[in-house]
């Protein structure tokens, strides 16, 4: 005869230590990318006539916000091509300034960015960002020949096309 | 004879059991005939013994739970009654309503939902009954719930190291539904006269999940439902319930002073009555030498079956 008291409390405390630990309510940790970071992939003039281009990586890069309190830059110390940048959620419009590396040049080119902000919902985990739609980028000529949008929609996808494909002059 | 509470024990003890068994892999299996199954032609009569009931319970499970689910992301609670309705062949009527509300207090994520919520479905209990009196009872079972949920303002910020935070709001909804279906399946055991307690288990789909309502804010928590931001959710409810029974004996022959059905001995087709008795009867005891055919009578569940035997056959 099994006594069913000797087993009740400890049965009664696992299952009820089993459901607390499953219903606990913790914040979810956020596990999608909460920014939406728009990509440029660097392209290189091989003359200025020529009409072949090729991907250009650009030795030691640096890229600064151009920020309302304080500009914060970016260097990029190995050979790259392709860059990540963010645009500012809180406004229209954002600027960033651009050398192709850190030696051998002292002038900067400036992107700048004009869109449109949409707010989206991501998860309770995540909360709210803002994806954009890009209208139009201006810049400055120094470095840069020109500036083509590919895809005007910059969402936290990663794996959607890359945003713009900028050429450089044949000179740097 | 056990006293009351080594009584309420067992019975604690048999639902914390039946809980564990549940989510088991083994499966497991109601009360097996053992006895020899007649192959024979038999024509089968079908009566329903159990009468009308009604079973009205409170969830005790979700208050409890509201104590512990309290930290630094809001707090959030529900309520939750139940009825359900024997209706014929071990089938139940179910309705189960209640209410809840969650806050969300992060700190880029400010709002309150607060929803109203009501399921339908069925059970149908598994278990074979004793007698037709026996409402101990485990089941499967099926509901369609929809949850009428009102959300307030909400207030967020963007946190961006860069660029600098921003913030916004979102004005309050008109009031949205959520729907899903579920399948749930539980215990049902009577512990008093009358008065039962049990659990149902339940997995849930959210049907609606990618409405413009939920596309633009999910809610955390939906009452009678679980995380609105998952498709699927699992719950657990306990129940505390009491039953309303009548109409058993005037209809369907239930002695009351025994709980057993009072089965009239039916007529043998040749015109001599079957010598059976049973309580409640005023037959005389049988005579087992003169009587070719056999009336097998077996009431396993609400029903009683009687098997008219083919004559000649034992």
């Amino acid at each position: 005869m099994i006594k069913i008291e000797k087993y009740l409390a400890p049965v009664l405390m696992a299952l009820c230590g089993i459901v607390w630990a499953a219903c606990k309510q913790e914040r979810q940790p956020c596990l999608t990318p909460k920014t939406a970071n728009l990509r440029a992939e660097f392209m290189h003039k091989t003359s200025d006539t020529a009409t072949v281009f090729s991907d250009t990586a650009l030795p030691s890069a640096i890229f600064i916000a151009l920020t309302r309190s304080r500009d914060t830059g970016f260097v990029y110390p190995l050979q790259k091509s392709s860059f990540s940048l963010s645009l500012s959620s809180d406004t229209v419009f954002c600027q960033w300034a651009f050398r192709t590396d850190t030696f051998s040049y002292t002038v900067f080119d400036t992107l700048s960015f004009y869109y449109q902000k949409h707010r989206q919902f991501l998860s309770n985990a995540c909360g709210f960002t803002y994806f954009y739609t890009l209208d139009s980028i201006h810049t400055s000529h120094k470095m840069i020949d020109s500036v083509h949008i590919i895809n005007s929609s910059v969402t936290n996808d990663v794996i959607t096309p890359n945003h713009l494909q900028v050429y450089i002059h044949p000179d740097y | 004879m056990t006293s009351l509470p080594q009584t309420i024990y067992r019975y604690i003890y048999i639902l914390t059991i039946s809980a564990l068994f549940a989510f088991s892999p083994s499966p497991v299996y109601a009360q097996a005939d053992t006895t020899a199954t007649d192959t024979t032609d038999v024509k089968v009569h079908k009566k329903d013994l159990a009468g009308h009931q009604l079973c009205v319970g409170v969830d005790i499970f979700n208050p409890i739970m509201n104590l512990f689910l309290k930290d630094t992301g809001g707090r959030r609670y529900g309520y939750e009654i139940e009825a359900n309705y024997y209706l014929h062949n071990e089938y139940y009527l179910a309705a189960e309503g209640g209410w809840g509300s969650s806050d969300v207090n992060y700190t880029d994520l400010k709002y309150t939902t607060t929803n109203t919520f009501m399921r339908l479905g069925f059970n149908k209990s598994v278990l074979t009954r004793d007698k037709p009196v026996d409402w101990d009872m485990m089941f499967i079972g099926f509901r369609v719930g929809v949850a009428n949920i009102i959300r307030s303002n909400v207030a967020f910020t963007v946190i961006d190291s860069l660029w600098g935070n921003s913030q916004g709001t979102l004005s309050q909804l008109p009031p949205f539904t959520a729907w899903w279906a579920e399948f749930n399946g539980g215990v049902r055991v009577e512990l008093a006269k009358n008065l039962f307690a049990g659990w149902n288990a339940r997995a849930k789909f959210l049907m609606n999940g990618k409405s413009e309502s939920f596309k633009e804010l999910t809610p955390l928590y939906i009452a009678g439902y679980g995380k609105g931001d998952k498709n699927s959710a699992f719950d657990l409810n306990v129940y505390i319930s009491y039953a309303f029974r009548w109409d058993r004996k005037s209809l369907h022959g239930i002695n009351d002073s025994t709980d057993s059905p009072i089965i009239k001995p039916a007529h043998a087709a040749d015109g001599t009555k079957a010598n059976k008795s049973f309580p409640g009867s005023n037959e005389a005891i049988p005579d087992t030498t003169a009587n070719p055919i056999i009336k097998s009578v077996n009431a396993t569940d609400s029903t009683m079956e009687v098997r008219d035997l083919p004559k000649g056959k034992k």
